[in-house]
Formats: C-alpha cells, sequence, structure tokens
C-alpha cells in the first residue's frame, strides 16, 4: 500500500468516528423527543408506568385503561406518526436534491402537495372519509401529470422534470383555490386540513407512514452510489455507467409515491423535506448512503420535536413551527459555514 | 481488430437539428485521434455520439458492435468521458470523486476495495492532484477541478477514452502533462479521441486527426502529415508553421484584415 493509499484508508477511518458520532448524537435527540411526546402530555404519568404500559407484556385487562389508551393509542402512534414523516420527507428531499441535481427541490416539487391538496379539498365534498383517499389520488395523478409532461416533453431531463412540476403546482393551486372559493361551511376544515397536522395520527396511519418511508428509502440507499455519481450533474451518471433515465425515474416515482402517503395523511407540512438534507450535507458532506440514513433521523427528530412544540402552543399548525424554527436555525448555519469557509 | 470505432452514413444532431452529417470513417486502435475544427462543427457531437449520449441514424459500432445496443454499464467499463464542462454540483471531497471511476466495476452495495484505494491514488498521481485529495471540489479552480475530473475517468481504466477539450481550463505545463498521460496510455494499446482547439498541442501528441467542418468531414489522416492546406479552409483563416529545434511543428494564425 502507498502513502497516498494510506491515508485515503485514515481519512475515512476519521470520517466514519464522525459520523458514528453525529449518529449517538441523533440518537440521543431521538430517544430524549420519544420521552418527552409520550411521557408528558396534560395527563402526567410517570416514566416508569409509562414503560409499563408500553411492554409487550402488559395484561389485557389494563389495556383498555385510560391512561394505557393515552399512551399506546394516542400520544405513541403520533410521536411514531411524527418520526416516520418526518424522516420520510427528509428522505426524500434528499432523493429529489440529488436526482433532479437541484438544491431546491423538495418532496413537493413534482406538484405531490398540490395533487394532495385538490384531491383532498375535493374529498370534503364528499364526506370526511373521502379525503384521505382522494388526497393519495390526487397527489398521484399529479405525479402522472408531471411525468406525462416531461417525458414528452424533453425526454425525461430534470431541467423539463423541475418545469413539469412548476407547471402543474400552478394549475392544481388554482384548483384548490377555486374549491375553497365554493367551499361554504367545509372551508374551515379544508384550510386546516392543508396546514398540516400530526394531532388526528392513529396506529394505522402511523405504520403507512413507515411504510412510505421504506418505500423510498430501501432503493434509494440501494442505489446511493449511483445516486452520487448523477448529483455530479452534466450526464457523469451516465458516462460511469449509470442509466440515468432509469435510475431517475424509480427515484422520482418512489420518493414521490411516498411523499404523497404523508400528506394524504397528515397534510402539507413544508420546510422539513427541502431544508433537513442542506444542514446534514454541511454536517457529514453528500454522499447519499450516509446522508438518506442521516435524514432520516434528523427529520424524524425535527418533526417530533416540531409537533410537541405546535401541540404546546394549542395545536398550532407543525409545519409553521419548523419554518419559523428551523428557518432561523439554517440561515445561521448558512451564515457561519461562510464565515468559516473564508 | 484495428478499427475500435467505424461509421458509415451516420447523422446526429440535438432534437431536430442534425448536427453531423452522413460522416463516414473509423477510429484506430491503439491511438490517439485528434479531432479539429472550428467552433460549432460538430466536434463535441461526434464524441457524444461515440459514447451513446446522442442518437444517430445510419451505422456506428463499437468494437463490430453497433453502439445503440451497447448497455451504460458495458460502456461505463469500456469509454472514459470526459467532457467539457468543470462544473459539479454537490461537495465531494476530490478522493470521492475519484472513486466514482471505479462505479462501473461495483455491484450496487459493493464498498469501496483497498485495490480501488490503489488505483485511485495512480489516478490522483498521473493528473496531478495528489495534494487536493481531501479537499471539496466546489473549492478548486477550474483547472483544477479539468484535472480532477480527468482523474476520476483514468480511475475508471477504461480501454478507450474519449474526452472534450481536456486542457481548456489548463496552463501549457499541465496541458502538456494531461497529453503525456494520454500519450502513456495510447503507447499501452488504449484508444483515444481528443477534440482540442490547441491543435499546438493535440497535434503534436497525436498519431491520426480528423478535421470537421459543419457536421462534415473535411480531412483526415496522419497527425504528422497535417498541413496548412487543411488548416486554412478549416478554420477560414492563414497559418504560419514554425518548426522547433526538435522537429516540432507549430501553427500560428495570421491576423486578417476582415477581423481588424
Amino acid at each position: 500500500m502507498n502513502n497516498n493509499s494510506a491515508s485515503l484508508a485514515e481519512y475515512r477511518r476519521k470520517l466514519r468516528s464522525k459520523r458514528i458520532m453525529l449518529g449517538v448524537c441523533l440518537c440521543i435527540l431521538l430517544a430524549a423527543a420519544a420521552v418527552w411526546r409520550i411521557a408528558q402530555g396534560e395527563w402526567n404519568i410517570p416514566l416508569a408506568r409509562v414503560a409499563e404500559l408500553l411492554s409487550p407484556s402488559l395484561p389485557e385487562s389494563e389495556r383498555t385503561a385510560p391512561e394505557a389508551i393515552v399512551v399506546r393509542l394516542v400520544r405513541l402512534p403520533r410521536f411514531l406518526a411524527a418520526v416516520g414523516t418526518g424522516g420520510l420527507l427528509a428522505v426524500s428531499g434528499a432523493v429529489l436534491q440529488g436526482v433532479l441535481v437541484n438544491p431546491l427541490a423538495e418532496p413537493y416539487t413534482l406538484g405531490i402537495a398540490a395533487g394532495a391538496a385538490f384531491g383532498g379539498a375535493l374529498g370534503f365534498f364528499f364526506g370526511s372519509l373521502a379525503v384521505m383517499p382522494m388526497a393519495f389520488m390526487g397527489a398521484l395523478a399529479a405525479l402522472w401529470l408531471v411525468n406525462m409532461i416531461a417525458w414528452k416533453g424533453g425526454g425525461g431531463s430534470s431541467a423539463y422534470i423541475v418545469l413539469a412540476g412548476i407547471v402543474t403546482n400552478a394549475i392544481l393551486s388554482a384548483g384548490v383555490t377555486f374549491l375553497k372559493a365554493i367551499a361554504d361551511d367545509k372551508l374551515g376544515a379544508i384550510v386546516l386540513w392543508l396546514m398540516g397536522s400530526l394531532a388526528g395520527a392513529a396506529p394505522l396511519s402511523a405504520a403507512m407512514v413507515w411504510v412510505g418511508s421504506a418505500i423510498v428509502l430501501v432503493p434509494a440507499f440501494i442505489l446511493g452510489r449511483q445516486l452520487d455519481a448523477v448529483s455530479l450533474g452534466e450526464g457523469r451518471g451516465e458516462a460511469l455507467g449509470v442509466d440515468e433515465r432509469k435510475l431517475r425515474l424509480v427515484l422520482l416515482c418512489s420518493s414521490s409515491i411516498a411523499s404523497a402517503l404523508a400528506v394524504s395523511y397528515f397534510g402539507i407540512i413544508g420546510f422539513v423535506g427541502l431544508v433537513t438534507p442542506h444542514i446534514l450535507r454541511l454536517l457529514i458532506g453528500p454522499s447519499h448512503r450516509q446522508l438518506l440514513a442521516f435524514s432520516f433521523l434528523a427529520g424524524g427528530t425535527l418533526l417530533a420535536v416540531a409537533d410537541g412544540a405546535a401541540q404546546w402552543l394549542g395545536e398550532l399548525p407543525v409545519g409553521v413551527v419548523t419554518a419559523l424554527v428551523g428557518g432561523p436555525f439554517f440561515c445561521w448555519i448558512l451564515v457561519s459555514g461562510r464565515r468559516t469557509a473564508k | 481488430m484495428n478499427d475500435i470505432f467505424t461509421f458509415d452514413s451516420m447523422s446526429s444532431g440535438y432534437g431536430d437539428k442534425t448536427v453531423l452529417k452522413k460522416l463516414s470513417g473509423v477510429i484506430k486502435a491503439g491511438k490517439i485521434t485528434a479531432l479539429i475544427g472550428p467552433n460549432g462543427s460538430g466536434k463535441s457531437t461526434l464524441l457524444r455520439t461515440l459514447c451513446g449520449f446522442s442518437r444517430y441514424s445510419g451505422k456506428l459500432a463499437l468494437k463490430g458492435r453497433e453502439v445503440s445496443s451497447i448497455t451504460r454499464k458495458e460502456f461505463g467499463r469500456s469509454v472514459g468521458v470526459v467532457s467539457q464542462q468543470v462544473n459539479v454540483k454537490l461537495s465531494f471531497p476530490v478522493y470521492e470523486v475519484i472513486s466514482f471511476g471505479r462505479l462501473p466495476y461495483h455491484g450496487l452495495l459493493t464498498p469501496v476495495s483497498p485495490q480501488d484505494d490503489e488505483v485511485i491514488s495512480a489516478a490522483a498521481e498521473a493528473a496531478g492532484v495528489t495534494h487536493l485529495l481531501f479537499r471539496r471540489i466546489d473549492e478548486l479552480s477550474g483547472g483544477e477541478r479539468q484535472r480532477v475530473l480527468f482523474a476520476m475517468a483514468l480511475a475508471q481504466q477504461p480501454e478507450i477514452f474519449l474526452l472534450d477539450e481536456p486542457t481548456s481550463a489548463l496552463d501549457p505545463s499541465q496541458s502538456v502533462r494531461v497529453f503525456s498521460v494520454l500519450r502513456r496510455l495510447a503507447d499501452k494499446g488504449r484508444s483515444i479521441v481528443v477534440a482540442a482547439h490547441d491543435i499546438n498541442i493535440s497535434i503534436p501528441f497525436s498519431d491520426e486527426y480528423i478535421a470537421i467542418r459543419d457536421g462534415s468531414i473535411t480531412a483526415c489522416g496522419s497527425s504528422r502529415e497535417l498541413k496548412e492546406d487543411v488548416l486554412e479552409p478549416l478554420y477560414g483563416t492563414k497559418f504560419e508553421r514554425y518548426v522547433s529545434s526538435k522537429g516540432e511543428t507549430a501553427w500560428h494564425p495570421l491576423k486578417d484584415s476582415r477581423h481588424c
């Protein structure tokens, strides 16, 4: 082994230790968030009792006790839904920024949010049960429309995909505005749903966002090195033997379907998917395998904490909290990062 | 087989625009072939078509196989491409950018091995970027980036190199370094096609030349035999030829009263 190879190996060792440290810190933060979100609330239940209530060996007779219902069917699903949704949005953001070679891409770039909003708003006219499936169908319809425009117009190039997403967003947003204008007594419910909230999380919806996370995380992790090559831009992935069109199609569809699941259950929660990958790139670099794993942890933790804050402030829309707290924090990181670089 | 690429009545372009018009010719194996011609003549389009990036009509074969039937993975293993763009969108460390050259040899979950590290460091050394290995690529100058991207292609260890203006951002000494590496590779049997505006560097290092103007081949042959009778109609300007004490030829474009 020559000197360069030895220093490469040493550099990788240091990088690995740095990543392990960050992973441990994020796990500790997530665990602290779990304790806060599951043990604390209007009904203070001691931590030891919470542990008992969460135990799989809890006797059947105790499972219907009010405190067991609060912990097992209200607080735990809400926490898990927040972690799953935050993780899913952050991973989708990282994937889309990489695959579209565009730092401004986020889970809603491809018109998913506008499609879900339009479908969901339409669903309110058919009764509240129709909202979730119609939102999901709306998101998928928007995805189909974007893909059709992009592939027919520009052969699936990333610039065309982003442009098609902007156009689809504009059309469907106008549709949402129209539905709000004719909604009469349903207007309040539509506006509240559009703002996004985890307050109604149930075990099924929490499980579904974790399924959504797996839908995007597993293929993106497996294709991580190829995604790295594509994210170099200028067709370098193709030159390195990657079928960029196929990779783009697989990852755009998986991240969009996952985002559509999250939006249809919990509404539009902005900011997490855009900013979490940027913050992590500053800390651990742009390699996608690490970025995806840390994005899931950091996005999940961020949304769990933000949801706690939103609940504490009287059930504010959680997207408002993520943007209000995370925005200035991100600005600070950008400014201090630039100063350090200078 | 002595020809690495053969093309017959091949046309290619972008969208509805045809840039290359029914080209026929060959690229010889184990040689450096210089593509020369004015801006917009079709040199980059020819390189893009040879590496399977652009659609074409007519016949184009790589070692006897139609290019359109070759998968991207197969291309990645046999063809290294250096484009004239030096922008890299994300701030990867230099060693990682070079390590992407090993991607065609890896399975989806294969990690970078110690053998890959040997190849990466050898590529970095050949391209003169060893001292930059742990810097972020977005912090580097255009010339340094160009050398890093050249090192990435070297780490690919392909049989064929297709290079589009690989020295456009380099100083004379680094340009000579890059062409010397290409010369050594060709002497070891690699086939190299390089488009470069600076004929005074590309021609002395190359074995063959192909002159392209308005999407058509106007001349081709041995680089040693290139004369002003090819260059002057190709570029539409007069050239004066100089021969150094070492016997190397250089051309100087003369002032053109139409441009003054």
